[in-house]
């Protein structure tokens, strides 16, 4: 009953290779049927830049939060890998997004960490925010951090308000910890009726 | 649950039944019943052992699997076959996998099989505790390796040192995999040393006093109280990584109190004693292979039992030698180095005994007595490095470096492996009642001695030179490409052998020569019984007068009579002098152990994802336990 074990290990080793699009599909299904849940949380993608295209439009938005017609955008895999989120973690501290923000609990700037999103929760709406600015403070970032990192950046912020799933959300830093880390955040109510 | 045993209040004996009648009343008795239920439901300590051995020997498989895909890797410079992450996963599970889902677990399946043929009792003590930690330990396997497929496979090394394992660095739950499975594995390995020492303690045949138990029986009780105090201190850490990365607490966090290095002294303090849990087993197989294969008994029989009871205490006393790079004080670091050093007298006792035996006996160069010889000259020369690396000024310049890879595979394929692939030479007959061929035997004893030592002997230059270990590549530049090149292609060698020697196990299953009951005319009482042993063990249970009971009686062996023939019964005896004490109940299969070890485990996964699976698994393993310890109405103590 244990010989299964070795082919689960030989298709592992062929993971690596990425270009073979059969395997990985062979591979899609086989993890299919070992285990329900995909593990796009535990990919790392070590080869720089990769950005994701934001859905067209997005970044002709409108001031004012969806008008309830906008379809609900797909969850984008920077926000369902751990690693990615992770790196939005340090890159929040590293960029001083904390100078404003603090530590999500908001100061200058306005709190992550709670349900009122003024400008949209979805990744998109925050990666816009941070590329192109928002009125009264929010500066544009656009070409002074790169387009993935931007992304990790906004993963990072959607898990500060509790909008990432509990197993890829990180866990707390070694360091002072002055509040519950994203792992353990609550997941916010819906706003105004709207879901996240 | 169904109890088919109807209550007997006055049970038969076999005291004046003929053979042919004790033996199909005994196999009434003690057998297992085919099928799936009685497959899941067995108590048997040979099918347990049996199935422990083989599914090590899997782990083994996959985790060779890893280091042949890492030799891939490192034959060239700047290789891209495999990327710094599956490196680190590779590394990873390899480590992991032979030290917590082979090495250890094999050594215990030696002793749950072997150990109570060797002291002539019917079965383990707790033989459904027995069952209940192969479920434990298979599921924690099947689970690591089945999050490695899902590319969540542990990637900070075997012994996940925080903060890279910690909730900041070891991101995904790659980590939480990791510490479950040790919970896995150490709560498999303690359950399988209480039972060991148990039957040890309390088992023996009548007569087998405390001087007359065999080597490797003595190696085993050392290496169980080893892991009874050595693994609480891993599972202790592994339960403080997995909390500290899923709630949130502070035990590895230096700025709100905890400590990074806490985790480095709770790990060696399992992980060094591990090394001899590994080992002592190993020196057991030693000592029960010579006699037989130079025709006397062992030189310094004293000496070496005082010497595994000592290295069992000094095991403990060891552990900051892997810690020396960490800026321990200078005080300490000079102690550990005395006793690291220390540790090379039992363990060079130990081996002048076995040469002397070998020097004034007549040895017959069958392939485990190969095996030996191998172990000894391999052993010998991973010594040398061991106190080498014990000394704090060499081991900050080779720490982490291909020095130590090269010192620790010489100490444990030597130390270990070797003797392992001889005692399965050597009790194969035993186990399967048929012979390994002589001929594949040597062939693949010649490619593993070969091909471990072309392989791993260049791996101390290479240290030397600087190749840090865990590197997924390396520049041209650095002059180690010739080096790793010679070292990628041996491993083929190493490899063909161990091929060769797979393939012999399985043919020889089919067409290996009928072994006998004791075809190395052998001293030990394993070899009085049939060949495989019969479900029961023993017809009737020997008297043991003297340490080598096979030399010493060679016509027949003296018997008690008394036990029970229509409900499971064995002999419990006093721990000094194995005076006979009681007739002991011994209990009959059940399911319940292989669904408390599903309830365990499924606790235990949850436990990964949310904490609250501790609250919820703690009814469906309330339930089993309560069906598992249910009286059965049994008049179990009429004694």
């Amino acid at each position: 009953m244990q010989f299964w074990l070795p082919t689960v290990f030989l298709v592992a080793i062929y993971r690596g290779q990425k270009s073979d699009a059969a395997m990985m599909r062979a591979i899609m299904l086989l993890a299919l049927l070992v285990a329900p849940a995909s593990c796009q949380r535990e990919e790392r993608d070590l080869t720089g830049s990769v950005p994701e295209k934001p859905a067209a439009g997005i970044e002709q938005s409108v001031l004012h939060p969806g008008d309830g017609n906008n379809p609900a955008p797909a969850r984008s895999k920077y926000e369902e890998t751990a690693f990615d989120v992770a790196e939005g973690k340090r890159l929040f501290q590293w960029f001083n997004c904390s100078g404003c923000h603090f530590n999500g609990g908001g100061g200058i700037g306005p709190a992550l960490m709670d349900d009122k999103w003024f400008y949209g929760s979805s990744i998109e709406n925050i990666v816009a925010t941070i590329k192109e600015g928002r009125p009264n403070g929010m500066p544009s970032f656009k070409g002074l951090v790169p387009e993935k990192e931007v992304w990790q950046l906004a993963a990072y912020v959607r898990s500060v308000g509790g909008f990432v799933a509990k197993d890829v959300a990180p866990s707390r830093n070694d360091d002072l910890n002055a509040a519950p880390a994203e792992n353990r955040a609550p997941t916010p109510s819906p706003f105004n009726g709207k879901g996240p | 649950m169904k109890d088919t045993s109807p209550p007997v209040t006055s049970g038969l004996r076999d005291t004046e039944l003929d053979d042919a009648t004790l033996d199909r009343l005994l196999k009434k008795t003690w057998e297992t019943p085919k099928g799936l239920y009685g497959w899941l439901a067995t108590v048997d300590h040979k099918a347990i052992g049996r199935r422990y051995i083989v599914t090590a020997f899997i782990f083994f498989l996959l985790a060779g699997l890893a280091a042949v895909a890492m030799r891939l890797q490192l034959a060239v410079p700047e290789n891209q076959l495999v990327g710094p992450d599956l490196y680190n996963q590779l590394f990873t599970m390899h480590g992991t996998t032979m030290m917590f889902l082979f090495a250890v677990p094999i050594m215990e399946a030696f002793g749950v099989y072997l150990v109570p043929l060797m002291i002539g009792t019917r079965n383990i003590a707790f033989p459904r505790l027995n069952a209940f930690s192969y479920w434990v330990y298979l599921s924690g396997g099947i689970m690591l390796w089945v999050a490695f497929a899902l590319n969540t496979g542990a990637d900070a090394g075997w012994f996940s040192y925080v903060p890279l394992a910690g909730p900041e660095f070891g991101v995904g739950k790659r980590s939480d995999f990791w510490a479950q499975m040790v919970t896995f594995t150490e709560v498999a390995g303690l359950a399988v040393a209480v039972e060991i020492i148990a039957t040890i303690f309390k088992q023996r045949a009548p007569g087998m006093s405390l001087d007359r138990i065999p080597i490797f029986v003595w190696s085993m009780l050392v290496t169980s109280f080893v892991i009874l105090f050595a693994m609480p201190a891993v599972m202790i850490a592994s339960t403080m990584l997995i909390l500290d990365r899923l709630v949130g607490t502070h035990f590895f966090n230096p700025a709100e109190g905890g400590d990074a290095l806490l985790w480095q002294h709770l790990f060696w303090f399992f992980g060094h004693p591990e090394v001899y849990i590994i080992f002592i087993p190993a020196t057991g197989f030693v000592s029960a292979i010579i006699p037989t294969f130079v025709r006397r008994p062992m030189f310094g029989h004293l000496a070496i039992v005082l010497a595994l009871i000592s290295i069992g205490f000094l095991s403990f006393g060891l552990w900051v030698h892997h810690m020396f790079a960490t800026g321990l004080p200078q005080l300490g670091e000079s102690f550990f180095t005395a006793s690291s050093m220390a540790i090379a007298i039992p363990s060079g006792l130990q081996i002048f005994c076995w040469i002397a035996t070998i020097w004034g006996g007549r040895p017959i160069f069958k392939t485990p007595m190969l095996f030996v010889l191998g172990f000894i000259v391999t052993f010998v020369l991973g010594g040398l490095t061991g106190v080498m690396v014990a000394s704090v000024p060499l081991d900050l310049q080779v720490h982490d470096t291909y020095f130590v890879v090269a010192h620790f595979h010489y100490v444990l394929v030597g130390g270990a492996v070797f003797p392992l692939l001889g005692a399965v030479h050597y009790w194969y007959p035993k186990v399967t009642g048929r012979m390994m061929g002589e001929q594949l035997g040597l062939w693949s004893f010649a490619l593993i001695f070969i091909g471990f030592n072309a392989t791993f002997f260049p791996m101390h230059i290479l240290g030397l030179q600087g190749m840090p270990r865990r590197v997924y590549t390396y520049m041209p530049e650095t002059g180690w490409a010739g080096t790793n090149l010679f070292v990628s292609l041996s491993s083929s060698l190493l490899v063909a052998g161990l091929i060769l020697f797979a393939w012999n196990a399985v043919k020889s299953l089919k067409s290996g020569a009928a072994a006998g009951d004791n075809p190395w005319d052998a001293p030990t009482l394993e070899w009085a019984t049939s060949s495989p042993p019969r479900s029961y063990n023993f017809s009737r249970i020997p008297v043991v007068s003297h340490r080598e009971p096979l030399w010493a009686q060679r016509q027949f062996l003296d018997v008690v009579s008394g036990l029970r023939v229509d409900a499971r019964e064995l002999v419990s005896g006093t721990v000094a002098d194995a005076a006979p004490q009681l007739r002991e109940p011994s209990v009959d299969n059940s399911i319940w152990p292989f669904l408390s070890a599903l309830a365990v485990g499924a606790t235990f996964i949850g436990s990964i994802f949310t904490p609250w699976a501790v609250v919820w698994g703690g009814i469906p393993i309330a339930i089993g336990l309560i069906g598992w310890f249910w009286p059965k109405g049994n008049p179990e103590d009429e004694e």
